[in-house]
């Protein structure tokens, strides 16, 4: 999912610019101001994970491959607005020393994988929270499971999107339109980066919830600014 | 250290020396939808502008090692150098965080009692 230099014209790249800029800012701004020391370690953990799991990539039947990304696992763990940094740091020393993800699209990159997949992921895992009504190991997993699969899915979307549009409106750049990207960025990761995202998000929360309880409630940055210690 | 973090950082090292599998399992796939260096396009192919000089560490890989081997050992090598660097990077932003916390004095006798 991480587009490369030269696939999305100008356009498309200084927009996604800015709207990231004040993303990323305010995402500092409350990362600073409401996690505690205590998260801090983790967000370094996270971030190794995040970086590895990408590094494991899946064949998808039409030849092509993906991979997961973790950004709702993050989102779950020390709240959205972390997982914001996370994921961009990430991306960002991917796109510097691995090539991975163009620079001038890094930018839209950090939109799907970064801000719209932990947001959307977190919020579908406490709506299934709230609609579960109890919380245990087995439905804090369930509900981590399918917020991942819907997270990633919908940053493929996106990037789909993103990818489509460029024939209309930028030629030159991706030369595909949106009624092959859809369908090949929705195959790669409703049929392989879906599952397994949500078996990873799933399982880890599952662990932790098990064995490590105190893991889950570390201090976290909410959507709404509060930090909080325990999942409310 | 925390148990939970040498944990942690035990799962870290394996999934690195894992990491292979990442590249082994799709071998003989294409790249990802839309990362492509070029493509072709009914007749004619299409390249992708490129506008930087190229990463140190392209494809997670040492330049010119190519054989599954070779790519396996620098997929390895690029796992653990970009492990480090992202917990750099993080723990950096973090240590900004703070410093951006000090100069907007958010910090009261309270918290500074909690730390260390």
């Amino acid at each position: 999912m991480h587009i490369p230099d030269g696939y999305l014209g100008p356009a498309t790249c200084v927009f996604f610019y800015i709207v990231m800029i004040p993303v990323w800012y305010k995402a500092f701004k409350m990362t600073s101001k409401y996690l505690s020391d205590k998260s801090v370690p983790m967000m370094g953990m996270l971030s190794a994970f995040v970086f590895l799991v990408m590094m494991f990539n899946w064949p998808v039947p039409d030849g092509t491959t993906a991979h997961m990304v973790g950004a709702v696992l993050v989102a779950i763990l020390l709240g959205p607005w972390a997982a914001v940094i996370v994921v961009s740091v990430v991306l960002v020393i991917q796109a510097f020393f691995f090539g991975d993800g163009g620079l001038t699209s890094l930018a839209a990159n950090c939109f799907n994988m970064a801000f719209v997949m932990p947001f959307t992921g977190y919020y579908v895992y406490k709506a299934l929270m709230k609609f579960f009504g109890k919380e245990n190991a087995k439905t804090m997993a369930l509900a981590a499971a399918i917020g991942g699969y819907v997270g990633i899915n919908i940053a493929a979307f996106c990037a789909a999107v993103e990818f489509g549009i460029q024939p209309y409106i930028a030629p030159g750049y991706c030369p595909y339109g949106l009624n092959l990207s859809i369908p090949a960025m929705m195959l790669a990761h409703m049929l392989v980066a879906g599952p397994v995202e949500a078996v990873v998000t799933g399982s880890v929360i599952y662990y932790l919830k098990t064995y490590s309880p105190h893991l889950l409630e570390l201090p976290k940055v909410m959507p709404g600014g509060e930090s909080v210690g325990n999942m409310d | 250290m925390e148990t939970w973090i040498k944990k942690t950082v035990i799962v870290i090292v394996i999934l690195c020396l894992l990491s292979p599998i990442g590249i082994l399992l799709t071998w003989n796939y294409g790249d990802a939808w839309g990362e492509w260096s070029e493509v072709k396009v009914g007749n004619e192919t299409w390249e992708p502008k490129s506008y930087s000089g190229g990463a140190p560490l392209a494809d997670y890989d040492v330049p010119g090692w190519e054989d599954q081997f070779m790519a396996s050992l620098g997929y390895i090598i690029s796992a653990f150098v970009g492990v480090f660097m992202v917990i750099l990077m993080s723990l950096g932003v973090a240590k900004l965080g703070e410093i951006y916390n000090e100069i907007r004095g958010k910090n009261t006798e309270d918290d500074r009692s909690d730390r260390d």
